[in-house]
């Protein structure tokens, strides 16, 4: 049993086509907007004086939410027209996406965060049913909801990235106000259009895909890692700009889009791609876990595992948990409720693993820092002049890695003890970044360990070749 | 063969990069380490001036210090910075540490003439001109007779306050003007026992 079309002349080809367009658009945007704010959150961090754990509820809010109410807006949508639904969900989200915009404080931002979330699980599920229904068939309709919902994934963070540099990160909210808006004239067009298919969602004869859903959630909270933990490591580790970021976590949505052109004569089903993803992604995240350096040119090869990882399994076993079963809505509701559970798993299992280990980190790179200092060409009233300010710098960012640079700023030393003290400097930064990139190490290992555990439901797919 | 063409790929690069990683030094970077304290340092050549000296003689003597208290000389260093208070224990083992570095440096004829270094002493004292140039007519093997300069080292560290100079790091006029003052006592102890029959 499908879902039947209502028996209205067929749209001209071109409103279908921006239908399909606007549909995929927002389905994108609603789906990035899952890890979207997380080049931001540095920037979020400072402006409300909060912690990396609280910040990190901007992004569990949302996540939260979509995993708890996805289920149950796909019901709603199943029940009534999902056009209606899908408008109602699109004036939510706008709304809470301009709350989100002018959020006066971290509270605020995060219950706005929170409706963003209800509204778009509404978007998400219905505009399955209205892709199909503009795409005039139901495989391509759902190979598209899927794509857009893995474009959206992979790009969001580079787009927040973008926009933080360019303006602020309230820019993220301000630019899918008129994206979510604009969305509303194609769905209110397509009222009608699907007629419920007569099955009551209580009553489903199809049950939920427990295999590829439950691998869809270990690999969403394994991708987590890899977008959360590697942005914060080059912002706040490394002191990347959120634009150097956001240009190199380009490397994940870049071979995410490339997988499919790339390994298009070797795909072999569904259970032979979700394997590749999961042992792609855990190889990915431990080479991140493993840098040599703390150079990004050293992030591109695992980022590009990770990025085919993620073009070859996530779209598959999407496309597996939705392959006829009805009603489309619901089961699409349970592979978004899966993929945000288990983001939400991920960030709150390695959340206090890496803020834990960078807590740790500290007496180390503090012991690394004294020893460079202790031992520098410098004279010894220098090195007390400078131990004093570096001290004052680690106390002020407590919790964080510290910025050293002010400290060397206004050190006044004479000529030809400036490259001596140049060469400190440089050691210094150094130190920091190794200390920043070792704490994150476990966090990776971790998300590496969940990506493996992905390849058990894997491994039990029965396997069927791509159509 | 065809179902598992993909994650054989998978895997070869996986195995791939991994291997270019490790090869690379991956899972090594980490920061410095710091040294056993209990193993001594190489010392380079001091310069016959105070602030160099001094500073060496804090440096070996942090190790040796460090070395009694069975902690590394970088974490001694930062309780010390983040306190400013040393307990009696610790104090001892300071004290102790700085007079193993003078012994060591003196073993090693390192440590400068007392008459080397006095010219910069007198130029930093806060003495009247005329006890300026008497002290400067003293012929330097006198000075170096009455003054050898491991034992006035080693009386100097018994007079210093370790936590008063703690406590004047960040003035540098508090803290030459304590030095001078532990430097005094001892110069003039040293001269009064060499000059009891």
């Amino acid at each position: 049993m499908t879902a039947d079309r209502g028996a209205h002349p067929a749209s001209p080809l071109r409103s279908r086509t921006g239908a399909v367009a606007v549909l995929s658009l927002v389905v994108a945007v609603v789906l990035g907007d899952s890890g979207v704010v997380t080049l931001a959150l540095p920037e979020i961090l400072r402006e409300f004086g909060a912690g990396v754990g609280e910040v990190a509820w901007v992004l569990i809010a949302f996540n939260l939410v979509l995993a708890l109410v996805a289920v149950p807006a796909a019901r709603l949508c199943v029940r009534g027209d999902p056009s209606v639904a899908t408008a109602g969900g699109l004036i939510g989200f706008a709304a809470a996406t301009s709350v989100c915009a002018a959020a006066p404080s971290l509270g605020v931002l995060i219950a706005a965060r929170a409706a963003q979330a209800a509204g778009g699980a509404l978007v998400i599920v219905g505009s399955l049913e209205l892709l199909v229904e503009a795409t005039d068939a139901e495989r391509a309709g759902a190979r598209r909801w899927a794509a857009a919902g893995v474009a959206g994934a992979a790009l969001g963070p580079v787009v927040g990235g973008v926009l933080t540099s360019a303006f602020s990160w309230r820019a993220i909210f301000v630019v899918q106000i008129p994206i979510g808006l604009l969305a509303l004239p194609a769905v209110i067009a397509l009222r009608g259009r699907v007629v419920p298919n007569g099955v009551d969602p209580d009553m489903s004869p199809d049950r939920p895909h427990v295999l590829a859903n439950l691998a869809l959630a270990l690999l969403s909270a394994a991708l987590t890692a890899a977008l959360f933990l590697l942005v914060l490591m080059l912002v706040d580790g490394w002191r990347h700009s959120p634009a150097v970021a956001a240009a190199a976590v380009t490397a994940v949505p870049v071979a995410a889009l490339a997988a499919g052109p790339v390994f298009r004569g070797v795909r072999a089903g569904t259970r032979s791609e979700a394997v590749a993803g999961s042992v792609l992604i855990a190889g990915g995240l431990t080479g991140l876990a493993l840098l040599p350096g703390a150079e990004l040119v050293w992030t591109v090869a695992p980022q590009v595992l990770i990025g085919l990882g993620l073009g070859l399994s996530v779209d598959s076993l999407t496309a597996a948990a939705l392959r006829d079963r009805i009603p489309r809505a619901l089961h699409g509701g349970w592979t978004i409720a899966a993929r945000h559970a288990g983001v939400v798993f991920g960030l709150a299992i390695l959340t206090p693993v890496f803020t834990a280990d960078l807590h740790h980190a500290e007496t180390p790179a503090k012991e690394a820092i004294a020893g460079l200092v202790l031992d520098a060409p410098l004279p010894a009233s220098t090195k007390l002049e400078l131990a004093e300010r570096l001290g004052r710098r680690l106390v002020a960012e407590r919790g964080r890695v510290p910025d050293l640079r002010p400290a060397f700023t206004t050190l006044r030393v004479p000529a030809t003890q400036a490259p001596a003290a140049a060469h400190l400097e440089r050691g210094l930064e150094d130190q920091l970044k190794r200390a920043a990139t070792r704490a994150f190490r476990n966090a990776f290992l971790v998300a590496a360990v969940l990506a493996l555990l992905a390849l058990g439901p894997a491994l039990a797919l029965r396997d069927r070749s791509r159509s | 063969m065809r179902r598992i063409a993909l994650p054989l790929i998978a895997v070869v690069l996986v195995a791939a990069v991994l291997g270019v990683q490790v090869a690379a030094g991956g899972g090594h970077y980490a920061p410095l380490r710091p040294a056993d304290p209990c193993t001594p340092r190489p010392v380079p050549p001091i310069p016959a001036q105070l602030e160099p000296l001094a500073e060496r003689i804090v440096l070996v003597g942090l190790d040796s210090a460090a070395c009694r208290l069975g902690i590394s000389r970088e974490r001694l260093v930062l309780a010390v910075a983040e306190t400013r208070t040393l307990s009696p224990q610790t104090t001892a083992a300071v004290k102790a540490g700085l007079r193993d570095a003078v012994d060591r440096l003196g073993r090693e004829g390192r440590l400068p003439k007392v008459s080397q270094l006095l010219p910069e002493a007198l130029d930093q004292a806060n003495l009247p001109g005329i006890v300026k140039t008497i002290i400067e007519a003293i012929p330097d093997s006198l000075v170096d007779k009455l003054l050898p300069s491991g034992p006035l080292l080693r009386r100097t560290i018994d007079e210093l306050d370790i936590n008063r100079l703690l406590h004047e790091l960040n003035d540098p006029r508090q803290l030459n003007s304590a030095l001078q003052s532990a430097i005094l006592q001892a110069v003039l102890r040293q001269i009064l026992d060499r000059l009891r029959p």
